[in-house]
């Protein structure tokens, strides 16, 4: 029997020691790979909570608010401008348009309610008279909201924060054809289906698809091609914003003032949703720390436990010590025995608490997500989002629809259990095995021989 | 072969210098059975010790078949008490998790001796000790006093030393066991050509030696 095949015998001598042990060591081990699972779930989805929302810029005519204030369109040549500008990754051009009654045989699905007849009222286009102000004339009928974006992968151009299909699918951003997708609620109230035909700026459109964003706003609204729109509606060569991507967070501040001193501050509102992410993502922030801590404290936890537990068998095992040396036996052989024994029992602790930190891992990471969400600010995005017939605006809604992502964001956080973290695993329960037996190997060395010769 | 000259070992308790063993010289010839007698504290032990490089002497030089083992560095010692040394202990000192045959077996690992000549060697010496085949699996919890000394004395021979020391060897057992042990001791000195050295207060037991030094309070006396 060798040196290694002792130490792991011994590590069984005690079964009742051995039990204790391993459960104790094995609830240090697991709450490390919890904390450590989370540590890294955390960390990735901040990464991915910066890089989806925090990492852009849009920008828009300046006094321009939906369909509301005045200035400029911008133009390809401004997307071109800023497309060379340091830094910056992605210009995603946006055009909006409204369809009302005479520009389309369309009804939209949306009732003006005593909001809609409010803003109706006042842009001077209602029935003064006092008693009438909330009541709609029995053929007045909200807009038709229309949009069009030159890179679908950017939903967040489209004032939504998903789109999702439930006939047809999207046309070729760059096509010219007639050709738009319909919101399901729109869809509903004309009875559209794919392949239907409707009217608007005086020629014929197809749908080619029917889509489902979550929110009664953008299902009652168009998705056109960003050419064909600018066609129709005679507005070649304009658009209402860019979405501008950077290439990380932390060029977002320069690149907004680069945009703005090309363009000009009296040409262009510049906004970016870096602070909203840094404030979207800071209770992911207190995860990480928690997290962070909580693994450390684990480790030494589990280190503690295997140091105590080796000082307390080395200390019994004196006397057998002393006669392992006394009859031939070298002290690195000695500790050899007692360092596989410390492993046996980390080893066989880690297997136990790997299989608990993975049925828990998910489990503890939520109570950490709803307990960081509870104290988070909610601030901001809700009264940005959606909006009824003017007023709101797309630009606003955009920003409140990437908010709400990042809510959105905090809520979808699994931790998923892959080989690097077991890797970990074992490397940390390797690690302590060794740290554990390595002082009381000390006391071996110390360990006289001469000791045996003393009756007990 | 075993020649000790002007031993000496001192130890400190406290502001005391305690002299355990003071100022011997002895000879013991190769195969013999000899006895180190004396009462509780007169320095058996601490000698015992020293003879076999389990503690280093405060003066004097001990030398096994010419060989001065007193200046030996520490891995050296190991080595030497290795290979050339077996011990018997009064409470037999078995490891209690290994088998019969396993802690016959431990010494040959320790000097790189392979498993299955390990295994042979160790039944071989467990038979000669009179512990049967279907006792050499046990584990020492199960075996008698008498059998663990039997174990015991097996694991000294196991690397052939040329010197075995025992150190009360039959002070656990009953008059009648421990007159089957000394009589298995002196058979194997002459068996195996070896010197066994035994430590005891037994008068007895110095009656069965060939050879009987006696100590009082460190010194030799005649």
């Amino acid at each position: 029997m060798g040196v290694i095949s002792r130490g792991i015998k011994n590590a069984f001598r005690n079964t009742i020691r051995t039990v204790s042990i391993t459960f104790i060591l094995a609830l240090s081990i697991a709450m490390s790979l919890v904390m450590l699972l989370a540590l890294k779930t955390v960390q990735a989805k901040i990464t991915s909570v910066k890089s989806s929302i925090g990492n852009t810029i849009t920008v828009s005519p300046a006094g321009v608010r939906g369909f509301e204030g005045g200035g400029t369109l911008l133009s390809t040549q401004n997307a071109t401008d800023v497309s060379a500008l340091p830094h910056v990754a992605k210009v995603t051009k946006v055009l909006n348009d409204r369809l009302t009654s005479t520009d389309t045989n369309l009804v939209s699905a949306i009732q003006p309610g005593s909001f809609g007849n409010r803003q109706r009222t006042r842009s001077g286009n209602s029935n003064t008279n006092q008693n009438q102000q909330n009541q709609a004339p029995a053929n007045f009928t909200m807009p038709v909201e229309v949009t069009a974006t030159s890179d679908f992968s950017v939903v967040s151009s489209l004032g939504i924060s998903s789109l999702n299909f439930t006939s047809g699918a999207a046309f070729d951003a760059n096509t010219t054809d007639n050709v738009a997708l319909v919101g399901k609620d729109l869809a509903t109230k004309n009875t559209l289906s794919l392949n239907s035909i409707f009217t608007a700026y005086g020629t014929t459109v197809k749908v080619v698809g029917i889509y489902d964003t979550g929110t009664t706003f953008t299902n009652s609204a168009l998705i056109m091609p960003i050419a064909t729109l600018q066609k129709l509606s005679s507005q070649t060569d304009q658009y209402n914003s860019f979405i501008v991507a950077t290439d990380s967070i932390d060029n977002v501040d320069s690149v907004s003032s680069a945009i703005t001193n090309k363009l000009g501050s009296s040409t262009v509102d510049v906004v970016s949703q870096k602070d909203s992410s840094d404030q979207a993502v800071q209770p992911l922030q207190n995860i990480k720390t928690i997290s962070l801590y909580s693994l450390i404290g684990s480790l030494v936890a589990g280190s503690i436990i295997i140091f105590l537990t080796m000082i307390m068998i080395v200390r019994e095992r004196r006397r057998e010590i002393g006669v392992l040396k006394a009859i031939g036996s070298s002290n690195i052989r000695i500790v050899f025995q007692f360092i596989s024994e410390s492993m046996v029992l980390t080893l066989i602790s880690s297997v136990i608490g790997m299989i608990l930190g993975f049925i828990f891992s998910n489990p503890v990471l939520n109570v950490l997500v709803a307990n960081s969400e509870n104290s988070s600010s909610t601030g901001g995005g809700g009264q940005f989002s959606g909006g009824g017939a003017g007023g709101g605006g797309f630009v606003m809604s955009r920003i409140g629809g990437g908010l709400n992502s990042a809510r959105g964001a905090l809520q979808n956080i699994h931790a998923v259990v892959g080989w690097e973290i077991i890797l970990y695993g074992v490397l940390a329960a390797i690690a302590i095995a060794i740290i554990g037996s390595a002082i009381p190997s000390f006391f071996i060395a110390k360990v006289r021989p001469a000791e045996v010769m003393r009756a007990e | 072969m075993l020649k000790v000259s002007n031993l000496t070992k001192k130890f400190r308790s406290g502001d005391t210098v305690v002299t355990a063993v003071n100022d011997i010289s002895l000879t013991i010839p190769s195969g013999v059975f000899s006895t180190i007698v004396g009462k509780s504290g007169s320095g058996k032990s601490t000698l015992l010790a020293l003879l076999g490089a389990l503690d280093k002497p405060t003066s004097g030089t001990i030398d096994v078949d010419g060989q001065n083992i007193s200046k030996l560095g520490d891995s050296k010692l190991i080595k030497y008490r290795r290979d050339r040394i077996g011990f018997v202990f009064q409470n037999y000192n078995l490891i209690p998790n290994l088998s019969a045959l396993e802690n016959v077996m431990l010494p040959m690992e320790f000097s790189g001796v392979g498993t299955k000549e390990q295994k042979e060697r160790a039944g071989k010496l467990l038979d000669q000790v009179g512990i049967a085949d279907d006792k050499q699996n046990r584990k020492p919890g199960r075996l008698s006093g008498g059998e663990q000394q039997r174990v015991a004395i097996a694991r000294a021979l196991a690397n052939k030393p040329k010197l075995i020391l025992a150190d009360e060897p039959t002070g656990n057992l009953d008059s009648a066991t421990g007159k089957i042990i000394i009589g298995l001791l002196k058979e194997l000195a002459k068996t195996e050509d070896t010197t066994i050295v035994a430590v005891t207060h037994d008068d007895g037991i110095a009656e069965e030696a060939e050879i009987t030094f006696r100590l009082k309070d460190g010194h030799l006396v005649r």
